[in-house]
C-alpha cells in the first residue's frame, strides 16, 4: 500500500495535480505563522539586555539560515533519491529547490552582516557562521552553474545529482573545520543572544518564523515543481487536459 | 609485468591498446578485487609513461606555483618579518590554485581521443582505474609541489627547520586536493572551456583541506608540534580515497552516456 | 511608535535586514509563479502548433 503511494509519486502528471491542490494548505499557514511571528519578534518580543532592539534582526537571519541548510539537504536527497531510483519528478525537485536555498542563504548573509555590524563595528567578520554561509552560497551557485552547463536535461539532472550528493557529505566538515579555524583565531562571536537560554517570549516568535518559513518553502517548491515537470514533459498526453483553462 | 596468465583472460578475449600498453577486456562479468588492481597498475604505470613524454606540461603549474607565492611579496611587503605570518596561507592558496591548473592532464587527453570511454567499457573497475589516475596525477603533481613548497616557504621567512613539517603537510594534502579535483574534473568532462566553473565546483569542497593544510604549515613554520591538524589532513585524504573515485566514476560515466 | 521605528537606536540595520529578506521572499513567489505560468504557456503553445517533439 505504501508502495502505490511512493510508485504514484514518480508519475508527472499525479505530481502536477497533487502539487497544485497541495500549495495553499502550505501557503496560508505559512503567511499566518510569518506574520503572527513578526508581530510577535518586532513588537511583543522583549528588548536583550545586551543588544537593546538591536537582536530583532535574529527573526529574520535564522530563518534564512535555516532555509539555506535545509533547502541544500532537501536538495540532496531528492537529487539521490533521483539518481538511484531515476525518478524524473526527484530531480525536478532538486532543480527546483537550488534558486530557492540560493537565495535565501544570500539574505541570510545579507542580515547576518547587517546583525553583525553594530555588534562588531564592521559589516564583515569572518564569523564561523557566516563563512560557512558564503561557502554554502558558492556551493549552490556552482549547482545551478553546472546545471545550466548541460543542454541535455538527463545528463544536467544527473551530473549536477552526483555533485549535491558531494555536496552534502561535504558540508558538515566545511562547518566543522571553519568553526574550528575560526575558534583558533578570532573573539567568540556575539551572533547569539546574551543568556544561554532564550525566555519564552523570545522563543515563541522564533519558533513560528521558523517553522513558517520551512512551510513557505514546501509552498514554494510545490508552485516552481509544478513549472519544471511541465517543462520537462514535452509530448506528454496529460498535459492538454492539465493546463487547458 | 603483465597479468594474462593469473587473470584467466581467456584467449579470445579482445586486448585493446593505447599508446603500447594493454588493459584486457574482460569477456565474462566476474569481477574480483585482485584484477582490478593489476589493471589499476597498469593505468598508473600508462599514465606516469605518458605524461613524461611531454615533460613540459609538468612543469606549468609547478612555475604557476612559484610566480602566484612571488606575487604576494611584491604585492604586500619584502619584509620576512612581515612575510612569515602568512607564508602557510600564501603557500597553501597558491598550491590551491596550481593543483587546479593540473586538474586539466587528468582527463582531457584521454577524453579527446575516446579512451576514457574505452576504459568505461572494459568490463574493469572504472572506480579502481580512476583511483589510479588521480594517483598518477599526485605522483606528477602533487609530490613535486609538496618538495617545491619549502622553498616557497623559506622564500616567505620560515626557518630551515620547517621544512619537513611543510613537506608533510603540503604532500598529505596535495592528495586531497588530487581526489576532490578528480569529482570536478569528471563532472566537467563534457563541457567546453570548463576552466571558471571547475574552479567554482571544485575550491569550496577543498576548503577543510586549505584549513587544515594551512594551520600544520603555520605550526611547522612556528616551531610547534603540527601531528593534530596533519593527521586531520590524513583523515580528509582517506575519506576522499574512499568516496572520490566513486564519484568521479560515476560522474565519467554520465558524462560518457 | 517612533520608538518602535527607532528599534533603540538599530534602526538602520534591522530594518534593512527585514527589507532585504522580505525582498527574497517577494522575489521567490513572484520568480516561481512566473517560471509555473511560462511553462503552462509554453506547453499550450506546444499543443497549438500540434504535435510531438523531443
Amino acid at each position: 500500500m505504501a508502495w502505490t503511494w511512493f510508485h504514484r509519486l514518480a508519475s508527472p502528471p499525479h505530481v502536477y495535480r497533487l502539487a497544485g491542490r497541495l500549495t495553499p494548505w502550505l501557503a496560508w499557514p505559512a503567511a499566518v505563522l510569518i506574520v503572527a511571528g513578526l508581530i510577535g519578534g518586532l513588537v511583543l518580543a522583549p528588548p536583550d539586555y545586551q543588544q537593546g532592539d538591536g537582536y530583532r534582526i535574529l527573526y529574520v537571519h535564522a530563518p534564512s539560515a535555516w532555509m539555506s541548510l535545509m533547502v541544500y539537504t532537501t536538495m540532496a536527497v531528492a537529487a539521490a533519491i533521483g539518481l538511484i531510483w531515476r525518478m524524473k519528478v526527484a530531480h525536478a525537485v532538486a532543480a527546483s529547490c537550488a534558486p530557492i536555498g540560493a537565495s535565501f542563504t544570500f539574505a541570510a548573509l545579507v542580515t547576518g552582516s547587517l546583525w553583525g555590524a553594530p555588534m562588531w563595528g564592521t559589516y564583515w567578520q569572518w564569523d564561523p557562521r557566516l563563512t560557512s554561509e558564503l561557502i554554502l552560497l558558492f556551493l549552490y551557485l556552482g549547482y545551478m552553474g553546472l546545471r545550466s552547463a548541460f543542454d541535455d536535461v538527463q545528463r544536467a539532472d544527473r551530473v549536477s545529482a552526483v555533485l549535491a550528493i558531494v555536496g552534502v557529505v561535504n558540508v558538515p566538515i566545511i562547518h566543522y573545520s571553519v568553526i574550528w579555524w575560526n575558534s583558533l583565531h578570532q573573539a567568540p562571536s556575539v551572533m547569539r543572544l546574551g543568556k544561554p537560554t532564550m525566555p519564552l517570549p523570545m522563543l515563541v516568535p522564533l519558533l513560528m518564523m521558523l517553522l513558517g518559513f520551512t512551510l513557505f518553502f514546501g509552498a514554494l517548491l510545490l508552485v516552481r515543481l509544478r513549472g519544471e515537470v511541465l517543462s520537462r514533459e514535452r509530448a506528454a498526453s496529460w498535459i492538454s487536459e492539465a493546463v487547458r483553462p | 609485468m603483465t597479468n594474462s596468465g593469473a587473470m584467466g583472460r581467456r584467449d579470445d578475449a579482445p586486448v585493446r591498446e593505447h599508446e603500447g600498453t594493454p588493459i584486457p577486456a574482460r569477456g565474462d562479468h566476474e569481477r574480483s578485487a585482485v584484477s582490478a588492481l593489476s589493471a589499476a597498475r597498469l593505468m598508473l604505470a600508462r599514465d606516469l609513461k605518458l605524461a613524461f613524454r611531454k615533460r613540459s606540461q609538468l612543469v606549468q603549474p609547478l612555475a604557476f606555483f612559484a610566480i602566484v607565492t612571488t606575487l604576494f611579496p611584491l604585492g604586500v611587503s619584502p619584509e620576512l618579518t612581515r612575510l612569515r605570518p602568512m607564508a602557510a596561507g600564501v603557500v597553501w592558496a597558491a598550491a590551491l590554485l596550481s593543483s587546479l591548473l593540473a586538474l586539466e592532464l587528468l582527463f582531457r587527453d584521454d577524453a579527446q581521443d575516446g579512451t576514457l570511454e574505452q576504459y568505461a567499457l572494459c568490463g574493469r573497475s572504472l572506480t579502481w582505474l580512476l583511483a589510479a589516475k588521480t594517483a598518477a596525477h599526485w605522483l606528477l603533481t602533487g609530490l613535486p609541489l609538496a618538495l617545491m613548497a619549502p622553498l616557497a616557504g623559506l622564500a616567505l621567512g620560515a626557518p630551515t627547520a620547517a621544512v619537513p613539517g611543510i613537506v608533510a603537510s603540503v604532500a598529505v594534502g596535495t592528495v586531497a586536493l588530487s581526489l576532490i579535483g578528480a569529482i570536478g574534473a569528471a563532472l566537467t568532462l563534457g563541457i567546453r572551456r570548463s576552466g571558471a566553473l571547475l574552479s567554482l565546483l571544485t575550491l569550496p569542497l577543498e576548503i577543510p583541506v586549505l584549513i587544515f593544510g594551512a594551520r600544520a604549515t603555520e605550526l611547522a613554520i612556528d616551531g610547534r608540534a603540527y601531528g593534530a591538524p596533519l593527521q586531520l589532513l590524513a583523515a580528509l585524504a582517506v575519506l576522499g580515497l574512499t568516496l572520490a573515485p566513486l564519484a568521479a566514476a560515476a560522474a565519467v560515466r554520465i558524462n560518457l552516456e | 511608535m517612533s520608538a518602535f521605528l527607532d528599534m533603540g537606536g538599530y534602526a538602520a540595520y534591522v530594518w534593512p535586514a527585514y527589507a532585504v529578506t522580505l525582498t527574497v521572499v517577494v522575489l521567490n513567489i513572484v520568480w516561481a509563479q512566473r517560471l509555473l505560468k511560462r511553462s503552462r504557456k509554453e506547453a499550450l503553445h506546444r499543443l497549438a502548433i500540434g504535435g510531438t517533439q523531443k
